[in-house]
């Protein structure tokens, strides 16, 4: 890992240093005669192209054949220049050849950017929006495009929610605005609103992704899209040959690193430290521990006996995907068809995912006015024990048990002498035995589009979409006895359990758009749009217990035992929507965009379903301005700013109805329904009827760039907004007889700033020469609470805090660890050496409720990436880095709240934990408290777990080899590009990992963290949690692009 | 077909088919969850008394709660694996921090007080035959007063709420105690009036006739010592507990012979019972988790865990180390939680020290361990071996919790390991916090698995302390000293029985047994409740009621005595409920907290 660190370090060094160079003077020198050739971007010879010598009158034009001759001085720079291509200027660098590629005008400046039922080339848009392409993406070779997402665009953070195989990670496009309701964006394919999982999508079949991100580029999806647009476009046919692609990779995934704990020595001097550490030892030195070494581990310690049980569960996944295409066409019809395969298998034996892609599109012109179309994406995933390991039993389990017997068979309960916990089975039990172990789930979805476009009049459409989509996932689950899973030891207490969850959607939307240009200057578009949208949801699960045989498992419910039904889902829900849209731009320099759109949803109640809702966004593209001619290194600017407001009714369905919490009863031991056993209910969430949309008005104002020969580009943006009548999930004090209920209260602002850079930092000169472009995002987000119900400045029992974002840390501080030399002062407040010291906020010589504080919160001070792309010759580099700044995450397995939230028997020497610098009196530490074996929970250990979260990782390294075109050619090959990958290769920077704390700090759970012994939950509602589980992966791999 | 054509039949389709899906695409209706309006459904109504009785399973027989409510009292330490280890050593400051504790008792039961009012408000105007409603409006008064008995008695002044609340509100306040205790009283009045005299045959022991006069009793006698009291309160908590004990043929009631019987298994619904929270097999309407899978289920009754020693670590060669486990943990020997452990110096020197002629030590504690080196080993097979020969599996006894300290010669002629009281002068092996006699009360053999929770119903009041209760009334001036001691005579009459006991042993017992109004002292009615109820989810609040809490726990205590304050005789109001007071004038905390 050091190793690896100091390896970048000085290669970042080098890249430096050979900047530095370019940039040094230039040698003098004599002229040369160039013989030279210019290119269009399509390989075919620019014709009658200006070549001259800059600073000076002379020059030439090229031939039919693209060549040129010119004499010129070998420090000399030639200025080719054409109609339609962006002119590039060449330095002769004392080459007597030299070879140009022009650049399309229309492609950069007129590149085209999806902004919602709709294109507009981007230098008209005026919202917040950013694209990414898909080759980008696919540098990143993971199962889904989240995971390739993350810092590649500004605005967007990404947060790994597991470290499960094909997790997508929680996403948020400029923060949170709803505290309880849904903050997740809308995402679009090919113009439908996607009713699947991002892991349904292969990113392989992804052209580009546009992300809306500002009130005013949402508008037109309405509610939907209140916390952003993703919009994603797939690969389609196109006029031309037919091209067949095959993409394919295949590589090794490891785990990262394995969690530090204490060793067999170490473990054996923990146990006696927390025998020591109980208060009953200071009266009586000769105290037992109920966690004393057993007599199988005082042998074993004797014998140096060091089980790592990790490295013993741990293996080397494999992780591949294909992709075959096949894209063509004529004028009247194109089709794309793509057919993908990825599978990943697990870095705990056993676990394995597989998804299957096949994608179909034909766009058919039946008449001069007529278009219709076709989009069909078919997703099938099989996944196997995914999050099914035995990694927590492994870990708890002790270095001093032997996971073999002397003859070789597995030591089946190693810890059979240890009193409370002898009846575990050996974690290795967990590895194979497929015939007893499963954990299946099979989940199928479909997309199904189908659109008709008529041109009625020549500057006026109507077009209508329907868009279906169905997705189902059956889980099957069994688990027999004797393994590490059930200590049952026979079928009759083997488990099984099946669930089925369905779902459908679908989406109507017809439209009227208008597009025309009046007197060459003012360009007009309208469009007009009713969308109806339908969403259904259901789901069941039964559970059982008990087989005649093994091979039975959950494939005969008849046969089984018991068999217990499971609350089941279900849910309805219906949008409509009408929208109008009108764009004019005047002379390409003056641009306006409007909206207003209007939502009906069924989640809220009758009086209170409708809301409309404007958007407004202008632009000026200044280049074109008359003031800008003598700034000559701006090649583009345009200065963008958006007002509009968005609403969000993100609840679920039934929501504003209330609901009882059910339980069961039983009156006797007889039977009878309704006589025995009874259903049963009680209060649990208030109706509420006046629930209304949640609406944010958002500001926006960003300024695109592009100079030095767009050598630089990007843009900056900042924003504002603010969110009122906040949907919250309001906790109620019991004793008036409910627990919660959802509520509009609140108002909370967020703003942020966000850049997007683009250098070409070396360009060659020549094709084949060595080019170097970085591209950066960074941006940060701060969101708070600006008000709660009247004058409420703080909601303890819900965790808001007006000033501050919503999710924050609300508990009591550590300030170190007694000492022995503070006894008196600690048994003030009941405390004694090694046990935790807490700040006394209101100085009352006691620690309780009125000590909490705000701690921090889950925000980050900034997130940034970073890519660097290298190209020489044939070969191509990228090297993608991604951070995180400024972050706290809660370390659950380092504190004990006596539930399942923190890591149960921390410091209490039962069990193995992470290896912690803990104190005694002889390592008078300030970090981590004394172990006492008296107790199941230390106090206040919840206060241990907030760590800093910062980090700086490399996502990705990847070096790529086009094979050249003459070898190419005689096989017929249109494109042949190899490469090797690396990717999450290591960790550049990370207090966490230096603390020896943890091995990724990036998080990989959500929700809520540790109680607090002080009173309450410290995070009420998505804290970013760093959980000691199956650690995370790096692969190596081996790809190749192939296109014939 | 021409193009116009065409055109016309696309446009038609697609505004058509937009137009018909819109009518009902904004209607609502709920298909897996139940919301509030059921409630004025029959189904409805009955289903928030079985919510409400359901909900008692998240409390009685649970972990965080018995620890809670079986601390800081004179009969019990704090066992090697207890959670919440300052209310066992009264460490003040830690316990004013951690009020939480209480959140899932009060957050519950004032959940099922307004379910309650909720079945009241509509259950009065349901449309179901009139027996059955009257039925369902007395077990919902019974309900609300249970609630408010347990809430009353735990954290003094509560809220009050006798209407069903659909309000949002985030303000509230806490009710003078003389008014709780008159709802209470109230509600229990008219349930008893309508609640029939046993339950209906084969429904276990749901809320009857006698279970509401005996709260109602119970409650006389806790409003007799609070600062509400009616000069009549001592007088009525008398005359309504003899009115069941006189009448306890008409409710079904009596003594079970023999003391052992009361707690054995198959008796829940005995004769002694008044009501029970009820567990079955079932796993959906028992809210069980599948046997073998760890008890993991919030509903379940864990209760035969928590007072359980730590056998399975006694090797062969203890105290020394080495050696096989004598007794392996399985189904028969039960899940060792050590969370609790009774006060053996009180219990042996004080409370249960006549155990010669009063079988209720034998019939509340397991002293015995018989060897058991595999599961469920077959009797006769070999067991383990110690330094005095070799166990036989079921039949020699492995760990035997001697309630005296040894001679030397008998812990040489005895194969298994002898445990000797603590605090006894000369004892050798001692009980520590996770060797010590086991409760036998909630002991369940016939579970699945090893690891599995209890599926007894929870035994919650018994017969014996209405003569407890009346005892203690008469005692304070309800009825006569005479009345007093005749109450507890029929007690202690009872406890003379022993298994294989000749007829001769039995009188002289019983004799012996008897006491005279002289004998009697509030301390001696306590240490009778000890010997009677002991471990059963109710001494802090004997303690608490009687105002002896801080006594006691001095005296017999040695964990709490340094820490106990008056104050600790109520307890915390939790920390969330304080927070979330959000309007109005801030929720007070008790004193001392």
């Amino acid at each position: 890992m050091k190793k690896t660190a100091n390896i970048t370090k000085r290669l970042l060094q080098l890249l430096v240093l050979f900047q530095l160079l370019l940039t040094a003077g230039q040698a003098l020198a004599q002229n040369l005669t160039i013989k030279g050739r210019v290119l269009k971007d399509d390989g075919q010879p620019a014709q009658s192209a200006s070549v001259l010598l800059k600073g000076t009158n002379t020059g030439t034009t090229t031939n039919q054949n693209g060549e040129f001759t010119l004499s010129a001085p070998s420090n000399g720079t030639l200025i080719i220049s054409t109609v339609d291509f962006i002119t590039q200027e060449v330095a002769v660098n004392g080459s007597a050849t030299m070879s140009v590629t022009l650049v399309s005008a229309t492609r950069s400046l007129g590149e085209v950017v999806v902004v919602g039922y709709g294109t507009q080339r981007k230098r008209d848009v005026t919202g917040s929006t950013i694209t990414v392409k898909g080759e980008t993406l696919n540098q990143i070779k993971a199962p889904n495009l989240f995971n390739q997402l993350q810092g590649r665009a500004a605005g967007v953070d990404i947060v790994n929610n597991s470290s499960q195989i094909g997790a997508g990670g929680e996403i948020r496009i400029r923060g949170n605005r709803s505290i309880t309701g849904n903050n997740n964006p809308l995402i679009v394919v090919d113009g439908m609103a996607f009713g699947g999982s991002v892991n349904d999508i292969n990113p392989e079949n992804i052209a580009t992704v546009d992300i809306l991100k500002d009130a005013s580029a949402t508008a037109i999806f309405g509610s939907r899209g209140s916390n952003g647009v993703i919009i994603i476009t797939t690969k389609h046919g196109r006029t031309g040959k037919p091209v067949t692609t095959y993409n394919g990779y295949v590589g090794i995934s490891s785990a990262i690193d394995t969690w530090e704990q204490f060793n067999g020595q170490e473990y054996a001097k923990y146990k006696e430290d927390a025998r020591q550490g109980q208060p009953a030892f200071l009266t009586n030195p000769n105290v037992t521990s109920p966690y004393a070494l057993t007599a199988i581990e005082q042998t074993n310690l004797a014998a140096g006996v060091n089980t790592n049980w990790q490295d013993l569960l741990l293996t080397t996944g494999i992780r591949t995907g294909h992709d075959l295409n096949v894209a063509g066409g004529n004028d009247r019809t194109q089709y794309f068809f793509g057919f993908g395969y990825f599978r990943e298998t697990g870095i705990i034996p056993d676990q394995a995912l597989d998804r299957y892609t096949l994608n179909v599109n034909i766009d058919h012109k039946m008449t001069e006015r007529i278009r219709i179309g076709f989009t069909s994406f078919n997703t099938m995933i099989y996944q196997k024990r995914l999050g099914t390991s035995a990694y927590g039993t492994a870990m708890r389990i002790g270095p001093l048990y032997k996971p073999y017997n002397d003859d070789g068979t597995l030591n089946f309960q190693p810890t059979i002498q240890q009193g409370v916990d002898n009846t575990t089975i050996n974690p290795l039990t967990s590895i194979g035995n497929n015939d007893i172990i499963k954990a299946n789930s099979r989940r199928y979805q479909f997309q199904h589009n189908f659109f008709a476009e008529v041109k009625i009049l020549k500057d006026l459409k109507f077009k209508s979409t329907f868009g279906f989509g169905w997705s189902q996932t059956f889980n099957s689950n069994y688990t027999g006895p004797n393994n590490v899973f059930n200590s049952n030891a026979n079928t009759a207490g083997a488990n099984l359990s099946q669930s089925n969850a369905e779902g459908w959607q679908y989406t109507i939307n017809n439209s009227l758009d208008y597009n025309r240009t009046f007197a060459g200057k003012h360009k007009v578009q309208v469009l007009a749009l009713q969308e109806v949208q339908k969403n259904k949801f259901q789901s069941q699960q039964f559970n059982g217990q008990g087989v005649p045989a093994d091979y039975i498992q959950d494939y005969n419910f008849q046969l089984v035992n018991t068999v217990t039904p499971q609350a089941s889902g279900y849910s309805e829900s219906g949008l409509i929507g009408y929208m109008g849209r009108v764009t004019y731009s005047f002379d390409d320099k003056y641009l306006l965009t409007t909206t207003v759109r209007t939502d009906g949803s069924s989640v809220l109640a009758k009086g209170n379903q409708w809301v409309t809702y404007p958007a407004v966004s202008l632009g000026w593209n200044m280049e074109k301005e008359r003031f800008m001619e003598g700034l000559k290194f701006v090649n583009s600017l345009k200065l963008r700013a958006g007002l509009g407001i968005s609403s969000n009714a993100g609840i679920g369905p039934y929501t504003t109805l209330g609901s009882l919490s059910s339980g069961f009863y039983n009156y006797g031991q007889g039977s009878t329904p309704l006589v025995n056993y009874v259903n049963g209910y009680t209060i649990n969430t208030l109706p509420n009827p006046n629930l209304t949309w949640e609406k944010t008005r958002g500001f926006n104002i960003g300024l695109d760039f592009a100079v030095l020969n767009s050598r630089l580009s990007g843009s900056i943006e900042y924003y504002d907004t603010k969110t009122t009548d906040i949907l919250l999930s309001k906790s109620l004090p019991r004793s008036n007889g409910a627990n919660s209920i959802l509520d509009n209260v609140g108002v909370t602002a967020s703003k942020g700033i966000e850049l997007t850079l683009s250098s070409v930092n070396i360009k060659s000169k020549s094709s084949g020469g060595f080019t170097w472009r970085t591209d950066f995002t960074g941006f940060f987000n701060r969101e708070k609470i600006v008000s709660l119900q009247q004058g409420l400045q703080q909601d303890l029992g819900n965790g808001w805090f007006v000033g501050h974002p919503i999710t924050t840390i609300y508990d009591v501080r550590k300030i170190g660890i007694w000492q022995t030399s503070e006894a008196t002062q600690a048994a003030v407040y009941g405390a004694a050496p090694g046990d935790i010291k807490l700040e006394d906020v209101d100085k009352n010589n006691s620690i309780g409720a009125s000590d909490r504080q705000i701690i921090g919160d889950f925000q980050p001070d900034f997130v940034a990436g970073m890519t660097q792309h290298f190209e020489y010759k044939n070969f191509d580099m990228n090297i993608v880095m991604f951070g995180r700044f400024g972050q706290t995450v809660v370390a659950t397995y380092l504190s004990a709240d006596g539930g399942a939230n923190g890591y149960p028997f921390f410091l209490n020497s039962r069990v193995n934990i992470h290896k912690v610098d803990y104190w005694t009196p002889t390592n008078p530490t300030n970090a981590f408290p004394q172990p006492d074996a008296s107790r199941d929970g230390l106090l206040y250990t919840s206060t241990l777990t907030y760590q800093d979260g910062s980090f700086i990782k490399i996502r990705t390294i990847d070096l790529g080899y086009n094979l050249p075109n003459r070898i190419l050619e005689k096989a017929k090959i249109q494109g042949l590009r190899v490469y090797v990958s690396a990717q999450n290769p290591f960790i550049l920077w990370s207090p966490l990992v230096k603390a020896g704390l943890g091995i990724d700090p990036e998080g990989n759970g959500t929700g809520n963290a540790v109680n607090s012994t002080a009173g309450g939950s410290p995070v009420q509602t998505r804290a970013i949690t760093v959980n000691m589980g199956v650690p995370p992966t790096r692969q190596f791999i081996f790809g190749i692009n192939l296109k014939f | 077909m021409k193009q116009k054509n065409k055109i016309f039949l696309i446009l038609c389709a697609a505004v058509l088919f937009t137009a018909t899906g819109c009518k009902k695409i904004l209607e609502e209706q709920p298909r897996a969850s139940i919301d509030p309006s059921y409630f004025k459904t029959p189904e409805g109504i009955q289903g928030g008394i079985a919510g409400i009785y359901s909900s008692f399973r998240g409390h009685w027989g649970t972990q965080i709660f018995t620890q809670l409510f079986s601390a800081g009292t004179d009969e019990s330490l704090k066992g090697a694996a207890a959670d919440v280890q300052h209310w066992f050593t009264y460490n003040n400051p830690l316990i004013k921090s951690t009020t939480n504790d209480y959140a899932g008792f009060w957050n519950g039961l004032f959940i099922d007080i307004n379910t309650a009012n909720g079945v009241l408000e509509y259950g009065a105007n349901a449309n179901m035959p009139a027996a059955t409603k009257t039925q369902i409006l007395a077990q919902a008064k019974f309900l609300r007063a249970f609630c408010y008995f347990y809430l009353v008695t735990t954290f003094g002044e509560v809220p009050l709420h006798t209407t069903f609340n659909t309000d949002p509100s985030t303000a509230d306040s806490r009710a003078p105690l003389a008014d709780v205790y008159a709802q209470i009283i109230t509600d229990l009045t008219e349930a008893a009036a309508d609640l029939p005299n046993t339950p209906a045959a084969g429904t276990g022991k749901p809320a009857y006739k006698a279970t509401a006069l005996y709260l109602l009793a119970k409650t006389y006698l806790w409003r007799a010592w609070s600062s509400a009291a009616l000069p009549t309160d001592f007088t009525s908590a008398y005359t309504t507990a003899r009115s069941v004990i006189d009448n306890k043929a008409t409710y079904g009631l009596n003594l079970m012979p023999y003391f052992g019987d009361t707690f054995k298994e198959g008796n829940e619904y005995g004769p002694e019972v008044l009501m029970v929270i009820d567990h079955t097999k079932d796993l959906k309407f028992g809210q069980n988790s599948a046997p073998g899978s760890f008890a993991s289920g919030p509903a379940e009754n864990k209760s035969n865990f928590f007072w359980r020693p730590n056998y399975p670590t006694v090797n062969a060669n203890y105290p020394s180390g080495g050696g096989a486990s004598v007794c392996v943990r399985d189904i028969r020997n039960g899940r060792p939680f050590q969370r609790i452990r009774p006060n053996t110096k009180y219990i042996i020197d004080v409370a249960f020290a006549n155990r010669a002629t009063d079988s209720r030590f034998d019939g509340t504690f397991q002293t015995v361990f018989l060897s058991n080196s595999t599961q469920m080993a077959a009797v006769g097979s070999p067991g383990a071996t110690t330094p005095r020969g070799q166990l036989i599996n079921a039949v020699d006894t492995a760990i035997w919790f001697a309630d005296r300290v040894v001679t030397p010669a008998e812990r040489a002629a005895f194969k298994g390991i002898i445990f000797e009281p603590d605090h006894l002068p000369g004892a050798t092996v001692k009980y520590t916090a996770s060797y010590f006699p086991n409760l036998r009360k909630f002991n369940d053999s016939t579970r699945a698995d090893l690891n599995d929770y209890s599926d007894r119903p929870f035994i919650l009041f018994r017969f014996s302390d209405l003569y407890l209760i009346a005892a203690e009334a008469a005692f304070k001036g309800g009825a006569t000293m005479q009345d007093a001691a005749d109450m507890i005579n029929v007690l202690r009459t009872r406890a003379a029985l022993k298994l294989n006991q000749s007829p001769a042993e039995y009188a002289a017992a019983v004799i012996a047994q008897q006491i005279t109004p002289a004998q009697i002292t509030l301390d001696f009615l306590l240490d009778e409740r000890s010997r009677e109820l002991f471990a059963e989810d109710c001494r802090w609040w004997d303690l608490s009621r009687t105002k002896t809490l801080v006594a006691r726990v001095q005296l017999h205590n040695s964990e709490g005595a340094a820490g106990v304050q008056p104050y600790n005789m109520l307890r915390p109001i939790p920390q969330q409920q304080i927070d979330l007071v959000t309007e109005g004038p801030a929720f007070p905390q008790n004193p001392g907290y």
